[in-house]
Parts: C-alpha cells; sequence; structure tokens
C-alpha cells in the first residue's frame, strides 16, 4: 500500500522466513526425513510406547539413522563428527523433526549439555573417544551433577574423588538423574579437594556407567513414570585420563553444562512439552459442546495461554537471531526458561478448562486427549524445578542482567570441610 | 530468519530518546496533572517528524514502517510523552489516499483525534480534526470535547461529540479494522517503553537503598519481583516488535498479533509500575515521586482501545479459527 524502498535498501531487516539457502537446506532435510521414514519412531507428544526396553532400542536407532543423514550435531564443527552447519539450519531440523513427529532424540542430554562440555574441556583423545559414538547414540549420556543435599547449591556436593595412583576412587550419590538407566556414560562433578572453598575444591569427569560400584535406581516422578534415577557410587574407580579439565577447575567445567542445559531447555522459546498447536486442536475439538457460560472461561484461558506462548516464541527468536550472529548464549536463557514455564502452565491450565470432568477422569496412559493433558498436568510441578529451579533462575537473572547485589553466601569463601557441610 | 532491529532502526531508537529525554519526562507529566501543557506537544513532535512516521513521503511523511515508528514510540513512552504516536499511526492509515490531511497530520497543522463512539478518545484535548466509523463509512469532522478528571493526564482523554462531518472513505469498515490494530501495536510500543523504564527505576532504586544492612535488591523478595516485571518486559518487546513487522510485511498476521500485543501491554506494565512502588515503599506513593506517573499510564492504557480480556477473546477466537494451524 505503500513504498517500501526504505526497509528494502536496509541491512539485515526483520524476516521469519528462510533464506533460499535455507529453504533449500530444509528442502534436503524433508526429503531425508521422507526416505528414512521407515526407519524412524512416530509418536505424538505425549504418546508412549509401551515396552520402555524396545522404545529405547527403537530411539537409539532412531537417532543413528539421522546421524547417518547427517541431521544430528548439524552445528557442531565437522572435526568432532558434526556437520560445521549454522544454528540456523539446526533450528531447521528440530522444526522439521517435529513436523515428522519423531520425538525428542535419545541423547538429547549428551547433545545439548555433555558433548558441548566435552568439546569446551576434553583433551583431543577425549574428543575422538567419545564425540562421534555420541552423536550416533553408540553411547547414550546423562549428567550426574544434584545430590540428595545439594540441588540448587550445587557447589556444595558431598560425593568425594579421591586421587589412588593412576586413577580417583569415588564415592557418594547422584539424584534426579535423567537418562542414567539406559546411559553409557555421564558427566560427574565431585569433589577433590574439601579443604579449599566449596566452587574451588570440585573436579569434573567422565564415568563410565557400567564400571562396578556404579548402581542405578530408577525414581518414579508424581506422574508415574521413571525418567530420573537415583545413583549410588561406591568406589568406583575412574582413570585420571577421564577427567574432564584440570583438578579444582569443575565449577569452571560445570558453569558450560549448565549453560548450554539452559540454552538447550529454555534459550529457544521451547514451549516444553506443552504445544499452544496442541491446545488449538483441543479447543476447537471441545470448546462448542461447553455450556455457554464455560466456553466464556474456556475461550479467555485459551488467548491467555495463547498469548503467553507467543511472547515465548517470539522471544525465543530474538535469541535465536543473537546467538546465530555470534552472540554467546547467557543468562537471557534464564528469563526463557522461566517465561516458558510460565507459558506452559496456563497451556496446560487451558486445555484443563477445555475438558472438564475429563481432565479428572482420564483412566490413561492411553493416547487419548484427556490422558495426555493429565499426564501435561502431573509435568508442570517439575517443569519449574527441573533444570534450575524458578528461584534459581531469577537470581540468576536479577544479578547477572539488572545487577542486583547477591545475597550474603556465608559459606562461599570457607573451606567446604568448615560449613558444616561433611563431604 | 532475523528477528531484531536494523541499524537504521537502532539509530532511530537512539535519536528518539534524546529528544524525549530533552523535551519530556515525569515531571512534565505531573505538571499536567495540575494544568500544565503536554510535553513535547504536537508542534514539537511535528517538527521532528514523528507524526509522520508512516505518512507517505509523497504527502511529506518519512514514508517508514510501523516498526520504524514503534521503536520511536517506545522512547516517547519511556518519559510519558504527549500526545501520544498511536493516534498518529491510527490517522496515518485511515488518511491512506487522503495526501492533503496527511500532510496536515505530518506537519502538525491539524491536530486530530480518533474516536471510538462514546468511549473516552484519546489525544481528543486541543484535537481539531476527528475521524470516526459512523455507519460503515469513515467520517471527518469537527467535535465538542468534554474533559473529566483525568487519571494521567498525558493522554489528552475526552468524550467527543462530532459535529459537521462528511464521509471521507465510504465502506471503510476494513481500513478502520487495520488502522485499530496499528493503533493497539503503537500503543504497546509505548507502553513496552513506560514499563522498561518503571522496571529500570525501580532497580536502580533496589540497588542503593539499604535496609537492615544491605541493598533491599538483595533480598529475593524483592530481587525477584523485579526480575519478573523485567522479564515480562522483554516478552512484549518481542511480541511488539512481531506485531509491528507483521503491519507492514505480513497483514494477514496482524490481527493475531496486536490482540497478542494489547493483552500482554497492558498486564505488563501494570505489573512493572505497581512493581516499581512496592519497592519504593513509602517514597514510592508520595506525589513528589515519579512512580505514580508510571502507574497512572498502567492504570489508563489497560482501558484504551480493548482490554485484556476484550484483546485475549480476539486471540482465542483467531486461534479457534485456524491462526496457528
Amino acid at each position: 500500500m505503500r513504498t517500501t524502498t526504505l526497509t528494502d535498501e536496509r541491512c539485515h531487516p526483520v524476516d521469519f522466513d528462510d533464506t533460499p539457502d535455507e529453504a533449500a537446506y530444509r528442502a534436503r532435510v524433508r526429503a531425508a526425513l521422507a526416505e528414512h521414514a521407515d526407519e524412524l519412531v512416530h509418536l505424538d507428544a505425549g504418546e508412549e510406547a509401551a515396552d520402555p526396553r524396545e522404545q529405547e532400542q527403537a530411539l537409539r536407532r532412531t537417532q543413528r539413522v539421522l546421524a547417518e543423514a547427517g541431521l544430528v550435531g548439524v552445528a557442531w564443527a565437522a572435526e568432532h563428527g558434526g556437520q560445521g552447519g549454522s544454528l540456523a539450519q539446526q533450528a531447521i531440523v528440530g522444526q522439521e523433526l517435529a513436523r515428522a513427529r519423531v520425538p525428542s532424540l535419545i541423547n538429547h542430554i549428551g547433545i545439548g549439555m555433555c558433548g558441548p562440555t566435552v568439546i569446551a574441556h576434553g583433551t583431543p583423545e577425549q574428543h575422538e573417544r567419545y564425540l562421534a559414538r555420541l552423536l550416533r547414540a553408540d553411547d547414550v549420556w546423562c549428567q550426574l551433577f544434584s545430590e540428595p543435599a545439594s540441588g540448587s547449591d550445587l557447589a556444595a556436593l558431598r560425593t568425594t574423588a579421591v586421587r589412588d595412583g593412576e586413577d580417583w576412587v569415588v564415592n557418594g550419590q547422584k539424584v534426579w538423574t535423567t537418562l542414567a538407566h539406559v546411559a553409557d556414560f555421564g558427566i560427574l562433578l565431585a569433589r577433590t579437594d574439601p579443604g579449599r572453598p566449596k566452587h574451588a575444591g570440585l573436579t569434573m569427569f567422565v564415568l563410565d556407567m557400567h564400571a562396578p560400584g556404579v548402581t542405578v535406581r530408577p525414581l518414579r516422578q508424581m506422574g508415574g513414570q521413571s525418567d530420573f534415577n537415583e545413583v549410588f557410587l561406591d568406589d568406583v574407580r575412574i582413570p585420571d585420563g577421564e577427567r574432564l579439565g584440570e583438578p579444582g577447575e569443575g565449577w569452571r567445567v560445570a558453569l558450560t553444562t549448565l549453560l548450554n542445559e539452559r540454552v538447550a531447555v529454555g534459550g529457544g522459546g521451547n514451549d516444553l512439552g506443552l504445544s499452544v498447536e496442541a491446545l488449538a486442536r483441543l479447543a476447537a475439538d471441545r470448546l462448542p459442546g461447553l455450556p455457554a457460560d464455560r466456553q466464556v472461561l474456556a475461550r479467555q484461558a485459551l488467548g491467555r495461554a495463547a498469548v503467553a506462548a507467543l511472547a515465548n516464541r517470539y522471544t525465543g527468536y530474538r535469541r535465536l537471531t543473537a546467538i546465530s550472529q555470534g552472540g554467546l548464549p547467557g543468562p537471557e536463557a534464564s528469563a526463557g526458561k522461566l517465561a516458558g514455564t510460565a507459558a506452559a502452565k496456563l497451556v496446560a491450565d487451558a486445555g484443563v478448562r477445555l475438558l472438564g470432568d475429563d481432565a479428572v477422569f482420564a483412566v490413561g496412559p492411553g493416547d487419548d486427549d484427556a490422558g495426555r493433558w493429565q499426564r501435561n498436568q502431573a509435568w508442570l510441578p517439575g517443569i519449574a524445578i527441573a533444570g534450575g529451579t524458578d528461584e534459581v533462575l531469577r537470581n540468576i537473572v536479577g544479578e547477572r542482567v539488572l545487577g542486583l547485589p547477591p545475597e550474603p553466601r556465608e559459606d562461599k569463601h570457607r573451606p567446604f570441610h568448615a560449613t558444616g557441610s561433611r563431604a | 530468519m532475523n528477528f531484531d532491529l536494523d541499524t537504521d532502526q537502532l539509530d532511530a531508537a537512539a535519536g528518539a530518546r534524546q529528544f524525549f529525554d530533552g523535551e519530556a519526562g515525569p515531571a512534565r507529566a505531573r505538571a499536567a496533572l495540575e494544568g500544565g501543557p503536554l510535553a513535547p506537544g504536537r508542534p514539537a513532535l511535528a517538527g521532528i517528524g514523528f507524526l509522520g512516521i508512516t505518512v507517505p513521503e509523497a504527502a511529506g511523511g518519512a514514508g517508514g514502517s510501523v516498526l520504524d515508528l514503534a521503536v520511536v514510540a517506545e522512547q516517547a513512552g519511556a518519559v510519558l510523552a504527549g500526545p501520544s504516536l498511536v493516534t498518529a499511526a491510527r490517522a496515518a492509515v485511515l488518511l491512506a489516499d487522503q495526501p492533503d490531511l496527511a500532510a496536515a497530520l505530518a506537519d502538525g497543522s491539524r491536530a486530530f483525534c480518533v474516536v471510538d463512539g462514546d468511549h473516552p478518545a484519546l489525544d481528543a484535548v486541543g484535537a481539531d480534526t476527528f475521524l470516526a466509523l459512523v455507519d460503515g463509512d469513515l467520517v471527518v469532522g469537527g467535535g465538542d470535547v468534554v474533559t473529566g478528571q483525568p487519571m494521567d493526564a498525558t493522554r489528552g482523554l475526552g468524550v467527543v461529540t462530532l459535529t459537521g462531518t462528511r464521509v471521507l472513505v465510504p465502506d471503510a469498515a476494513e481500513r478502520w479494522a487495520r488502522a485499530r490494530d496499528v493503533a493497539v501495536v503503537a500503543l504497546a510500543a509505548e507502553d513496552l517503553g513506560t514499563a522498561a523504564r518503571a522496571v529500570e527505576v525501580g532497580v536502580g532504586y533496589a540497588r542503593e537503598r539499604e535496609a537492615f544492612g544491605r541493598a533491599i535488591g538483595s533480598y529475593q523478595a524483592v530481587k525477584h519481583a523485579l526480575v519478573d516485571a523485567w522479564v515480562g518486559v522483554e516478552q512484549l518487546r518481542s511480541l511488539v516488535w512481531w506485531a509491528a513487522w507483521a503491519a507492514d510485511a505480513a497483514p494477514g498476521e496482524l490481527p493475531l498479533a496486536a490482540a497478542s500485543a494489547g493483552a500482554f501491554a497492558a498486564e505488563t506494565l501494570e505489573r512493572a509500575a505497581e512493581t516499581c512502588i512496592q519497592v519504593h515503599g513509602g517514597t514510592g506513593f508520595t506525589w513528589e515521586h515519579d512512580a505514580h506517573l508510571y502507574w497512572r499510564r498502567a492504570k489508563v492504557d489497560r482501558l484504551l482501545l480493548g482490554d485484556t480480556a476484550e484483546h485475549q477473546d480476539v486471540v482465542a477466537g483467531l486461534v479457534l479459527a485456524g491462526a496457528l494451524s
């Protein structure tokens, strides 16, 4: 309706469409997914296979097929087994996998968190040994950080690693360890020097999950599923060559992992498994059948949820733009997880209002609407805790982004053994 | 994909910030409550070209995009400037094929006000040319303005009785709807600026003010309230940019994006302004402090051009009609 020459001449105007290169790449990805469709697992969100063991094998196969098609580790450097592609290409693969109803890669923790940590702090030998197998899901990885007495206060962890000749001997307990029950390796944060202040006495290792002394016990979550585990470590020997980074540098190494975790969980405007598109489909099915007064309330809940989900999605696009222009993922990713959690709650709430009594009486774990949205509800409290509690994320944003002073941390500079915590 | 301002827009934001810091501010907004003039006022806004950002170059405007305007509107909102860029944005759409009137909008020789029935109209105070939709036609004319006790004097609210109107564009319902969506985006952009400033003021105080031996911003109760307000501001920024971009580049997305931005803006600004007051404690609810001026803007804007519930209902209707599929 009016001239746009001003915009046309500008560098980098806003554009949500694929560039010609991106469109060509998307077409290649789509063709590859179609070609291998028979070899891939396809699941709707919230759907689960009946036999977990069978599902694990199928998911490992799926990731291997995708890796061989060049669709895993898209933005990793070629020297690390990746495709040397862009983050935009990686995002395109994610979108196309979702479109093809291929579930999250089984090694998502390895790809999102452990792998980047090994890349940043590992030796060339470690790169060689682990990264290509990780991308193919030949080895599945987990992250052994949280402990019964140190969740948000991770640096207060008590698992010890004591040097013994060429090995370290590890004793302690980890908890809330996603995928430990299927993992082949994990990155393990342990205390190697209790005489130093808590952050300075930590060291990171690669742990062979099949080593003697490693015991994994699944934890059942409130929704009934078992994604998390307890891991008991009794005189587990780790060769010194499996150390990641220098002794005493474990906290710095862990920050790499945590930063990647926030980006993986909330950085890109992730819907945390509660998709507004699924809500829209539910609304189209259910809303017309509700009594008029209930329709009004359901419409308001739907509108509120959609707005929050869109705000989160478009904020994710801004972060992806910043990262793809060379910006480092920063504490803003913590804000993304906070907003994503809040949006997910609104989406689930709207789903419940649409379902009414069915949200309570679902007999589930079938793949019907009611069962799925009931599981969604039981998943929500965990979203606000796993991968950084809302409270810790607010501290990170408040201190690193807004520049507000930290709370006094009276144990921060004292030797760990003098803080009343027992390693 | 690229979702960020371009360098021209970043430059425009910096320039606008400098202009508005010199020409307006909370002290002027407070004075307006006691009968003082609007700041910067129409002549100054016209002089720097901000009333014609989206007016075509042929009519003496800058021929810019709605996103160009939103970037400037954010800076206007930060200092509670008046009159609004909302009316300028809306009138520019309504006057798209009226070069003489569009030129008068851009150069400030006419003072426009857009009227929605008997709702209090934005920028009615001092207006001499009124636009309205009557029986599906866009009309222009004069008007009698009744002002009340203003909650936020910078908004120039008045109830308008149209006088001596003539039809400017027959069957203009579609154009009217687009103009209203663009106005909602501009309002959300101003609210973004106000909310960001309210959070900034609150954060600044929380870093300095001490209680129980340390800065109050170190306490999680205070810190977390400010973080929630800030996260809201950054989420709102995304909706405003998306909606402003859509106005020109993807008009089919504009109704969803504008209603989303409008719904989110009202709640975000309210939370930011209320948090700003709460963090300031006893100082925060004095006449002398600026906090209540941001709060006044929040309390007025949340009812302009549709409240949150109306916007959410629009979003729900569009989602049910397949806007996300």
